[in-house]
């Protein structure tokens, strides 16, 4: 399998504090990798560092086989081809949702209007946005409908990569199973996505890979069974069955 | 009163509609100066180098700290020692625009930090470069909330336009002087010129109001902190 994304030996320090403590992480094309671990952990971070909307302090990301952390490297070329997809879904506020999806298209990407338009109700489509609701504007949608439309957005610029920052967070539990769709079935398509997220069942069913991060380090990575089932730090045995107990239906309330 | 108004407009109706004219004209035209003038410098401060941002810094802060009777005569009897000579309606257009530049990007500069920071991310994240990101995603949503501020500048502005009296444009002050001092009907000359002003300022409210509403973004309600 081709590696589509190589970081080795990332830092990232917020003044004086230390966020990454040296992070490396190998992601192959068409798989996905779910990071989970504490708030605070570095999680988020290590994530728009992928993306260079943070730059490392020190490391190195090889992208498709390129150092874009180093050299005469078009950032803004880098992010085309790597998607990304926020916790509070980040649409443009003054534009329509099909306006949000066109927008890189256009003006990226330096396609015409038809040929965006059509590009961007295919995505629209896909991650079930019907043609009623792509003429609202952000604040007239529900949380789940902007954040697939934020998935839309991202997917229409047919990325090598997605990373998704807690992208169910901000969202009740009926809009969170809306959008995890929408990710199953993308990573049924082999699309090759880092997601950040607290939602073990959907890890267990969709990563191929399962980080586990405290601290601004790895602290253990495998295949989600054994991350989630039977992991060997004490410390990701103490968080995962924090998780699974809060998502826990005791019997006896049957 | 009434009797010597009608009198007087009678005979100087011409040189008021003339002056009304030229007031609105030095203050639409120096407003738009001022707005496109206005956007450069917000755009080119919130994404150039810094030596340059500084020196569109120093450029502000000369200009609200002097009062603008000193631009107007900078321009007006300054610029001439170095060859440049205008007229007193260029010379007043000139001043009032580029004062007006510097407030008008002030504004704008408020306006563009209230901006989410999410903002800025989710354009770059689609490979937009800073430019790109301020043109197409900023500016718009940065113009919206400036519209109260930028609407006070424009009534500000047709008030400030009568300091072209000082270099005997004959716009509504100027014109009204010379009237008067012909008349001596000082008292009337000066009410009626005060309610032109006051007439036209609300008038441009409300027009602004509705602008505000069209160009208002539905469901959105915007926090101005």
């Amino acid at each position: 399998m081709n590696v589509l994304l190589k970081a080795i030996n990332i830092h990232k320090y917020f003044g004086k504090q230390h966020v990454l403590k040296g992070v490396d992480l190998e992601v192959e094309e068409g798989k996905t990798v779910v990071i989970i671990g504490p708030s605070g952990s570095g999680k988020s971070t290590l994530l728009r560092c992928l993306n260079l909307l943070i730059k490392p302090d020190k490391g190195t990301i090889l992208f498709n086989g390129m150092d874009i952390t180093r050299g005469k490297i078009n950032i803004h070329r880098v992010r085309q081809e790597i998607g990304f997809v926020f916790q509070s879904y980040n649409l443009f506020t003054h534009l329509t949702a099909i306006d949000n999806v066109m927008l890189g298209l256009v003006k990226v990407k330096k396609m015409d209007k038809s040929m965006a338009r059509k590009i961007a109700e295919e995505a629209l489509i896909s991650v079930g946005i019907t043609e009623d609701l792509w003429k609202k504007y952000p604040a007239q949608l529900s949380g789940g409908q902007q954040q697939r439309v934020a998935i839309a957005r991202a997917i229409a610029m047919s990325p090598k990569l997605l990373l998704l920052d807690e992208p169910t967070s901000a969202l009740d539990p009926e809009l969170t199973v809306e959008v995890l769709n929408v990710l199953e079935k993308l990573s049924e398509k082999k699309m090759t996505m880092i997601i950040v997220t607290h939602e073990l069942g959907f890890a267990m069913r969709v990563a191929d890979e399962v980080i586990f991060m405290e601290d601004g380090r790895i602290v253990e990575k495998g295949p989600p069974e054994r991350i989630l089932l039977a992991p060997e730090k004490e410390r990701t045995k103490i968080f995962v069955s924090k998780l699974m107990e809060l998502y826990r239906i005791d019997r006896r309330y049957k | 009163m009434i009797s010597e108004l009608l009198d007087i407009f009678s005979k100087y109706g011409i040189d008021l509609v003339l002056a009304f004219i030229l007031t609105l004209e030095l203050t639409f035209l120096s407003f738009s100066i001022g707005f496109v003038g206005g956007i450069i410098i917000a755009v080119l401060r919130s994404s150039i180098a810094k030596p340059f941002r500084s020196l569109l810094t120093l450029f502000i802060e000369i200009v609200r700290g002097t009062p603008m009777i000193v631009q107007l005569f900078f321009v007006y009897y300054t610029l001439p020692v170095l060859g440049i000579k205008l007229d007193s309606f260029t010379a007043s257009l000139i001043a009032l625009g580029l004062n007006s530049a510097a407030y008008q990007s002030e504004y704008l500069r408020t306006a563009i930090n209230s901006i989410p920071r999410e903002q800025w991310e989710a354009a770059y994240s689609l490979g937009l470069s800073s430019f790109s990101t301020v043109i197409n995603v900023v500016i718009p949503q940065a113009l919206r909330i400036a519209i109260p501020s930028l609407t006070n500048e424009l009534i500000y502005l047709l008030k400030f336009s009568s300091i072209a009296y000082f270099v005997a444009l004959p716009e509504l002050i100027y014109t009204a002087k010379w009237i008067a001092s012909k008349t001596f009907a000082y008292m009337q000359i000066y009410i009626v010129i005060a309610l032109f002003y006051t007439a036209v300022s609300m008038i441009l409210s409300e027009i602004v109001t509705r602008i505000e509403k069209k160009v208002s973004i539905p469901g959105l309600t915007i926090k101005v902190s």
